[in-house]
């Protein structure tokens, strides 16, 4: 019953149009992001730094690396705002359509539903982060050979690292992984604002605020010292998992207070369904 | 099979529900009356387990709905006003999904429910493309899905046009009488009430102030309705013979005691007053109900 009640909560995400003219959104950003590397003198500097630092341009200019540059502005700016949305929707959408009721007429336990529409959340993200990469490196690779990755990133955090073909693509699939952590806690995140009594669009526009508000706290010099009790500090491992060397210590820290953070939202969220009247 | 038992329910400040106690019997169809804002749907919402209750007991079949919800809910189908769908999908789709929260159910159940309510050949249709009539059809179809022995209606003639309502009236009767459901129908249409629902409650800002069989509001009469081509005429000849109290509208009067109505046709006949019609006026469930909501009637 596990199963089919989960295959339910996806057709219903996967069931409308709205899913599908985001990821269309994602596609234009992408390869406008695509086009203006290609075509403005984003590339030429680029080749410019290699060769600064002593490296053929031809062998790092590659599918790997454009697709890397495609996807960074994506999962620090769409991806919050899209994932929030699809978690307020979850399930205060339902209780603004009255959907809700008419599943609460039925002897399913509370605690289940939320379970099965939180992991149907999780897949999601996963599905969501699994086709921006996938549709990221399909349109890179038809402007650019398959080599070598070079990787620049000033912000969020500094990282400059050359790999070979073969370890960019261990790496790249990796940071994947690490991506979907990501938005699987900004999904839980905005799944608990919907589990109380309220709009899913102030569900969404609470859970954006959450994390707006940990980023310029974050930057302000007096929480310089405390960086590590920031969520968007440990959201950045995706990316340093292509340091050299990778800073394992840190990964490991922050996909374990991820996971937490997850499970923490989850319950909350569970609690204040639990003992909330669902009402017409 | 249903059971209320001294239960209060809180809003803040507000006591939405005051010292509720209710049976609804197996086998009944019960109505479940009130203004808006009496508590009916804040009752309705406590038997399924949506509203918790501040205080009391609610049991359906015999199981404690906040401690033991999955099983009271397993033989329990609820519509509501203005049942809401995912309008993205099809009819179909929206079956399998609401059904599987009560249990797995087989496609052929699914096609013999369809055919029952009568949709075949538009459930594989999007819901946003049916009409007000098929989405009350569909909503008829997910309740039934389970095989309840228990329907809740709560308010399903809101928005019907007359044809719906006749529509609706004859389908609740037919679910009765065909399935043999025990029908708890909240609704404010007493019209349709009194031709379906065998005992009623009444509720007044989330009191009870009446429950019984319907049967037991039809008072013995004591007003009558005359049709005649003199109205106050007929007054003053049955007045001077002391067979009338009181009059009102201009059509009724309120015979005194142990007068009945073939003294008044002989009296008005001998005097030659023209008399068109005489007959009853029986108490019906709006003027009873009336009565209990502006105090004029006890509660049973």
């Amino acid at each position: 019953m596990f199963y089919l009640h989960l295959k339910n909560e996806l057709w219903k995400l996967f069931g409308k149009k709205r899913t599908y003219i985001g990821f269309g959104a994602f596609l234009i950003a992408q390869n406008g992001m695509l086009l203006m590397f290609r075509f403005t003198h984003w590339q030429k500097s680029w080749e410019r730094l290699l060769a600064g630092n002593g490296y053929l341009a031809q062998d790092y200019l590659s599918a790997l690396t454009v697709a890397l540059v495609m996807l960074i502005p994506q999962i620090i700016l769409l991806m919050p705002l899209y994932t929030s949305l699809i978690g307020g929707d979850l399930v205060a959408k339902e209780a603004e359509d009255g959907t809700l009721r008419m599943i609460l007429s039925r002897p399913i336990s509370r605690f289940r539903l939320l379970l099965v529409k939180w992991i149907a959340g999780i897949i999601f993200s996963a599905v969501l982060i699994l086709a921006l990469g996938g549709t990221a490196l399909a349109f890179a690779r038809i402007w650019f050979p398959w080599r070598g990755m070079f990787i620049y990133s000033v912000w969020p955090e500094h990282v400059f690292n050359l790999l070979s073909a073969g370890a960019g693509t261990r790496l790249y699939l990796l940071s994947h992984v690490l991506m979907t952590i990501n938005a699987s806690a900004i999904v839980g995140l905005a799944f608990m604002f919907s589990c109380f009594n309220m709009k899913p669009a102030a569900a969404t526009i609470l859970a954006l605020s959450f994390m707006f508000i940990n980023l310029v706290l974050e930057h302000l010099p007096f929480f310089e010292p405390y960086q590590e009790w920031f969520l968007l500090y440990h959201f950045r491992v995706w990316l340093l998992i292509f340091a050299d060397p990778i800073p394992w210590s840190r990964l490991v820290a922050s996909l374990l207070i991820l996971l937490a953070f997850n499970a923490t939202t989850f319950l909350i969220g569970a609690a204040a369904f639990q003992a909330r009247d669902i009402k017409s | 099979m249903i059971e209320l038992s001294h239960v209060f329910k809180q809003f803040g400040e507000r006591l939405a529900v005051e010292d509720l106690t209710l049976t609804v019997p197996r086998g009944e169809i019960f109505g479940l009356l009130g203004h808006n804002g009496a508590g009916k749907s804040t009752a309705i919402g406590m038997m399924l387990g949506q509203v918790w209750p501040t205080r009391g007991e609610v049991r359906v079949c015999g199981h404690d709905i906040s401690t033991d919800r999955g099983q009271a809910l397993q033989k329990v189908g609820a519509i509501f006003e203005a049942p809401a769908f995912y309008d993205y999908l099809s009819g179909r789709r929206n079956l399998e999904i609401l059904s599987s929260y009560t249990a797995y159910t087989a496609p052929a159940r699914i096609r013999q429910v369809v055919d029952w309510v009568g949709l075949t050949g538009r459930e594989n249709s999007t819901v946003r493309t049916y009409s007000h009539g098929m989405r009350a059809r569909l909503a008829l179809a997910q309740a039934l899905l389970p095989g309840p022995e228990i329907l809740i209606l709560d308010e399903p003639g809101s928005g019907l046009d007359p044809e719906g309502i006749h529509e609706m009236r004859q389908m609740i009767q037919r679910l009765h009488r065909e399935l043999g459901l025990t029908i708890l129908l909240s609704s404010h249409l007493l019209h349709e009430v009194e031709q379906v629902c065998s005992r009623i409650a009444v509720l007044n800002q989330g009191r009870k102030v009446f429950e019984g069989r319907l049967s037991d509001i039809h008072t013995e009469p004591r007003w009558i309705r005359i049709k005649t081509s003199d109205f106050a005429g007929a007054l003053k000849i049955l007045r001077d013979a002391r067979m009338v109290e009181d009059e009102r509208d201009g059509e009724f009067m309120a015979l005194s005691k142990d007068i009945g109505t073939d003294s008044v046709v002989r009296v008005l006949v001998e005097r030659g007053m023209p008399l068109y019609e005489i007959a009853p006026d029986r108490d019906n469930l709006e003027s009873f109900y009336l009565g209990l909501m502006t105090g004029k009637k006890q509660g049973g």
